[in-house]
C-alpha cells in the first residue's frame, strides 16, 4: 500500500477553510492531518474509503443508485413546489448544479444561511 | 472584535492563522499590535484570548449595539438604558475610544448574535455600527460561518441568480424574499411538496413542525452519511464527502475560493455527478413552463 502525502490540503470542517494541511493517506484512510486543529483532525481521520452505507436507500431499504436517481427525478418533476436546500457541506461545482436544477424545476432554492 | 461567537472552540485556528497572531508589514509584532475584544453573554474559552471582555445580558445585543451607535454619534444615553445591557458607561466609553483609535478594526459576529432575540435586526445593527465607524477609521464586519462551504453557497447563488439565499423560481425568474422563501418558513407553513436536501441535516437542526413536514412529503437526501434527515426521507443517495474524497472548490468565510485536494478514493459518486444525472433525467421530461427559455440553466 502506497502512502501518499498531500501538501496544502484544504479542511472544510469549519468556515476557516484552512488550506495548509498536510495529509498522509493510503488511498483508503487518512492517517495523519498535520497542522489541522482538533476539529479538523477528527473530520479527516473519521472518513475512510470503506462502504459503510448502501449506495442508496428508498423508503429506508437499500436500493440501486440508478433507481434512486430516476425516482428522485420523478418526484422532483411531479412536485408543484419543489425545494432545493442545504449546500453547506458540498463543493461549489455541486452548488452550481443545484441552482440550475432549482431553476429548471421552477422551485425554491435556499441554504443554511437563512436559518 | 468578536461578538456572540466562541472561536476558541468552534473555529480553533481563527485566532492563530488569521485574526490575532499573524505578523504582517503593518503589524510586525503580531498579537501585541492588536487589541482583542470579546462580546458574549457568558465566559467562554475564547475569553482567555481577549484583552477586553464585555458580558452583555442575554437578549440585549440589539440594545447594546444601538447604544454604541448613539454614543458614537455623541447623543445622550441614559444610565438606565446602559444598565439594561449589563454593562456600565465607563466600559462602553473605553471600548468606543479604542475602536475609534484603531487603525483597522474588524468585527466578527457569530450565531450568538444572529440566532438569538432580534436575529436579522441584530446583524443589521452590527453592520450599521461597523459602517458608521468608518467616519473615524477603517472598520469591517464579517459573519463567522459555520459549516464548511456555506459561504460558497452564498457566492454561487449570488453569481447565478443575483440573490444569496431564500430564492423562488416559481415565476420562471429568480425572486428573493427571506421569510417567505426561506426553508424553515416554507416547511413550517407546509408550502413545499417535495424537498431535495444536500450537504445539510435539517432533521437534526430544524424546529419540530418543519421536520414533520419533511417526513410527510417525499424528501430526497444526498449525503456522505445516513443522517437524521435520511431516516425520514423517501430517497437517500450516499455521495463522496467533499474535500476528503470529492474534488472541487470551497469558499473561505472571507470569500476566498480554495481548491480541495481529495485524499481518499470513495466508492460513492460525488454530489456533482449525482445531480448532473438527475438533471439529465429531468431534461427528458416535459418542462413545467411550455416553451420557456431557461433563465440560467442554459448557461451552465
Ligand atoms: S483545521 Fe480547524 S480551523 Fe481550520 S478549517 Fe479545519 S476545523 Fe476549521
Amino acid at each position: 500500500m502506497e502512502l501518499k502525502i498531500i501538501d496544502h490540503a484544504t479542511c472544510t470542517f469549519c468556515g476557516c477553510v484552512c488550506d495548509d494541511i498536510q495529509l498522509h493517506s493510503d488511498g483508503q484512510r487518512i492517517h495523519k492531518a498535520e497542522k489541522a486543529c482538533v476539529l479538523g483532525k477528527a473530520w479527516f481521520l473519521n472518513h475512510s474509503a470503506e462502504k459503510h452505507y448502501p449506495d442508496a436507500l428508498i423508503d429506508g431499504e437499500p436500493a440501486k443508485l440508478a433507481d434512486a436517481i430516476s425516482l428522485a427525478a420523478e418526484l422532483l418533476h411531479a412536485a408543484d413546489m419543489p425545494l432545493v436546500y442545504g449546500m453547506s457541506n458540498t463543493t461549489c461545482e455541486a452548488q452550481k448544479q443545484c441552482v440550475a436544477m432549482a431553476d429548471h424545476l421552477g422551485g425554491l432554492l435556499d441554504s443554511h444561511t437563512s436559518l | 472584535m468578536y461578538w456572540g461567537g466562541n472561536p476558541a472552540e468552534c473555529h480553533p485556528r481563527h485566532f492563530t492563522k488569521y485574526a490575532l497572531m499573524p505578523k504582517s508589514k503593518f503589524l510586525p509584532n503580531g498579537r501585541k499590535d492588536r487589541t482583542v475584544v470579546l462580546v458574549d453573554i457568558r465566559e467562554t474559552k475564547s475569553v482567555k484570548a481577549a484583552d477586553l471582555f464585555l458580558q452583555v445580558r442575554p437578549g440585549k445585543d440589539f440594545e447594546l449595539l444601538t447604544i454604541l451607535r448613539a454614543l458614537l454619534k455623541g447623543h445622550d444615553v441614559g444610565d438606565r438604558e446602559i444598565a439594561q445591557t449589563g454593562l456600565d458607561r465607563a466600559v462602553l466609553e473605553d471600548l468606543l475610544s479604542r475602536m475609534k483609535a484603531s487603525k483597522f478594526g474588524a468585527i466578527f459576529f457569530g450565531m450568538g448574535l444572529s440566532m438569538t432575540r432580534g436575529k436579522h435586526m441584530n446583524s443589521a445593527a452590527l453592520l450599521t455600527l461597523a459602517a458608521e465607524l468608518n467616519s473615524f477609521t477603517k472598520f469591517v464586519a464579517m459573519p463567522m460561518r459555520g459549516h464548511g462551504n456555506v459561504t460558497g453557497a452564498d457566492v454561487i447563488m449570488r453569481w447565478q441568480t443575483g440573490y444569496p439565499f431564500g430564492i423562488s423560481f416559481n415565476r420562471g425568474y429568480p425572486r428573493y424574499n427571506p421569510g417567505e422563501f426561506s426553508t424553515v418558513d416554507v416547511l413550517v407553513r407546509g408550502d413545499t411538496d417535495c424537498a431535495f436536501i444536500i450537504g445539510a441535516d435539517p432533521g437534526a437542526t430544524m424546529p419540530r413542525p418543519a421536520i414533520e413536514h419533511l417526513a410527510r412529503i417525499p424528501t430526497i437526501v444526498l449525503d456522505p452519511h445516513v443522517t437524521h434527515t435520511s431516516r425520514i426521507a423517501k430517497v437517500h443517495i450516499t455521495t463522496a464527502p467533499a474535500g476528503i474524497a470529492a474534488p472541487g472548490t470551497a469558499y473561505r468565510m472571507d470569500e476566498i475560493p480554495l481548491p480541495l485536494s481529495p485524499a481518499i478514493d470513495s466508492p460513492y459518486p460525488t454530489d456533482e455527478q449525482v445531480i448532473k444525472q438527475i438533471r439529465a433525467h429531468l431534461e427528458q421530461k416535459p418542462n413545467w413552463l411550455p416553451d420557456s427559455q431557461q433563465t440560467l440553466a442554459s448557461q451552465v
